[in-house]
């Protein structure tokens, strides 16, 4: 909150703290990239996480030694290297009853946008002569740093959209607050190689590219658009619901855009076509859940509060700043006004479906991992609140002590939660309050 | 200084740089510390030393060595009943089969490792055996290696 001047200071030094605001953000990706690595260093040589590669980023990361090392879609090589045949119970990988093919429950959108690092982690492990098998240390890492970039990326896409809205001061103090007083962070370093870092990328890069494409549909923003489309969908199916941003941007719109509409369309199909095929190559159908086998939805009692508000995993509970982008929502600005609609039905049906999966904590996590990849619209909103805010010279100061105060409360938990003092899941209150700004 | 100047001292730094970390990375010394598949060492009951691999693991032994003993324990038989396999190459080129039929014994693996080649200080061992275990993907334990 350096954006606005209390009702003391002069012009002048408002203009100077501007300036410093305008140098910040200038190299803002500059510094992203240094404090996220030095915290992922950290987090690697002090061994707080296991490798990189583990959990839910083996089975979004798994594909790629299959497909470039083995040259075989169906995984089954990769489980014979790497397992004597089959996947551990932890990937929740799962043999498909009717085919006994493996069916693996991520999608393929992680292993793509890893493709560059992986290439580059290849290369060097025949170099120094490492094992070539997907898993060892290069690739380790550079599935981890595939994950770090995508946050960095998320962050910049976010700064291009909400600069053109908003002044130096307002962006600056918005992405700060979204990085470090959510767990999009924590997504960015501590488990980098599961889907939320990528898909806050993908995200952001859409509300950017919605922005634009309504501003002028030119052909590589239509083209961009629609790649961004299917990256969404190939990372997380259910992220599908922020594709709403693009009509409800402007309904009256539609019409006239039609003719550019039909080619994201066609694009976005073509784009998501490999992963049906993969789905139909297993299973012998274009479409599976394969969640399905590993839990199951109850959509009559959905745990509302607790994926909102819970001790357990709510998510203004480990996020309070979000409340603030909650208060955004009611304040009228052009972008707001653009994006209410979309955040309103995106973040509904999201917290619907969340709240009724059997695992609503989504297993361990800091914070409720499953609305991460929501966080670049909730910093649209967090940005008007703080541009509501900079315009009422009274509320600056104990409103930026207030977001201060939130972020360094959410950095100490998720140090809490990297050296093992918070529980991963079903954390109670009596529990939280005893370990209250606890380090050992 | 010009720019033109400044640009040029900076792409030879670059190239510098990088040509420099490409010749440390192409040996590294710290390789010999490095594995793959492997979880932390831990002591059994007899007070030998061991640690389970995964279905694939890997490590490295000087390259001078010429043969490589290498205590090995399946604790856990095949599904199908028939011996565990451990299937042992150096550098990508297969040098051993093991067959462990008793798993409740330590065996001793004798690998040869063959003549050193190429200029590297340290060649890699990949262990594969036939058969996982469990949630944490436990191939076999091994012991520490006797090199000669």
């Amino acid at each position: 909150m350096t954006c606005a001047p209390n009702a003391t200071e002069s012009l002048d030094s408002f203009s100077d703290r501007l300036r410093v605001a305008t140098r910040i953000l200038k190299h803002f990706g500059l510094i992203a990239t240094l404090v996220a690595l030095a915290a992922y260093s950290f987090i690697q040589l002090a061994s707080l996480a296991g490798a990189p590669i583990r959990s839910d980023g083996y089975s979004y990361y798994v594909y790629l030694p299959s497909w470039f090392l083995y040259h075989d879609t169906t995984l089954q090589s990769v489980a014979d290297d790497c397992c004597g045949g089959t996947f551990p119970a932890f990937t929740s990988i799962v043999r498909w009853p009717e085919t006994g093919r493996w069916v693996d429950p991520h999608p393929i959108g992680v292993a793509i946008l890893m493709t560059p690092f992986f290439t580059a982690a290849h290369v060097l492990t025949r170099w120094s002569n490492l094992p070539p098998d997907g898993f060892s240390l290069y690739y380790q890492s550079g599935a981890g740093l595939a994950g770090l970039s995508m946050f960095v990326a998320g962050l910049l896409f976010l700064r291009a959209l909400l600069s053109r809205y908003f002044s130096d001061g307002v962006v600056l103090a918005t992405l700060t607050t979204i990085a470090l007083g959510t767990n999009a962070f924590h997504y960015g370093t501590y488990d980098s190689t599961f889907s939320h870092a990528f898909s806050f990328c993908l995200i952001a890069a859409l509300l950017d590219v919605t922005d634009r494409w309504w501003k002028r549909p030119a052909w590589l923003t239509t083209l961009w658009l629609s790649v961004v489309a299917a990256l969404i969908f190939l990372t997380r199916h259910p992220n599908v619901l922020f594709l709403s941003v693009v009509p409800l941007w402007n309904p009256a719109g539609l019409w006239n855009r039609r003719g550019s509409l039909s080619v994201i369309a066609a694009v976005t199909v073509a784009c998501v076509t490999p992963q049906l095929i993969l789905y139909k190559q297993a299973t012998h159908r274009w479409w599976v859940s394969v969640y399905g086998q590993l839990g199951h939805f109850d959509f009559r009692s959905p745990h509302i509060w607790g994926v909102l508000f819970g001790v357990q995993k709510g998510l203004f509970f480990w996020s309070p700043v979000l409340l603030f982008a909650a208060a955004g929502a009611f304040v009228d600005h052009p972008l707001a006004r653009r994006l209410r609609g979309a955040a309103l039905l995106a973040f509904t049906l999201d917290t619907y479906l969340i709240a009724s999966w059997s695992d609503w904590q989504f297993g361990g996590s800091f914070g409720h991992r499953g609305f991460t990849d929501g966080l670049p619209l909730a910093a649209v909103f967090l940005a008007v609140f703080f541009d509501w805010v900079a315009r009422r010279r009274r509320a600056v100061w104990p409103m930026a002590a207030s977001m201060t105060a939130l972020v360094a409360l959410s950095c100490a938990q998720m140090v809490q939660y990297w050296i093992g003092v918070l529980p991963i899941a079903n954390t109670t209150w009596p529990q939280y309050r005893d370990l209250f700004l606890r380090f050992r | 200084m010009t720019m033109a100047r400044v640009r040029w001292l900076i792409g030879t730094i670059v190239v510098v740089a990088v040509t420099g970390v490409a010749w440390y990375l192409r040996d590294p010394p710290w390789v010999a510390a490095v594995t793959s598949g492997m979880r932390d060492w831990e002591v059994d009951a007899s007070g030998t030393r061991y640690r389970w691999t995964a279905g694939h693991a890997s490590f490295f032994v000087p390259s001078a060595a010429s043969e490589m003993t290498l205590p090995i324990r399946a604790v856990f038989p095949s599904t199908d009943g028939g011996p565990v396999v451990v299937r042992f190459a150096v550098d990508n080129r297969s040098v051993a089969t093991v067959a462990l039929n008793n798993t409740a014994e330590w065996s001793r693996a004798v690998v040869p490792l063959g003549r050193e080649t190429g200029r590297r200080h340290y060649r890699r061992v990949d262990v594969r055996v036939s058969r996982v275990v469990g949630f944490y993907n436990l191939g076999v334990q091994v012991g520490e290696p006797t090199l000669r």
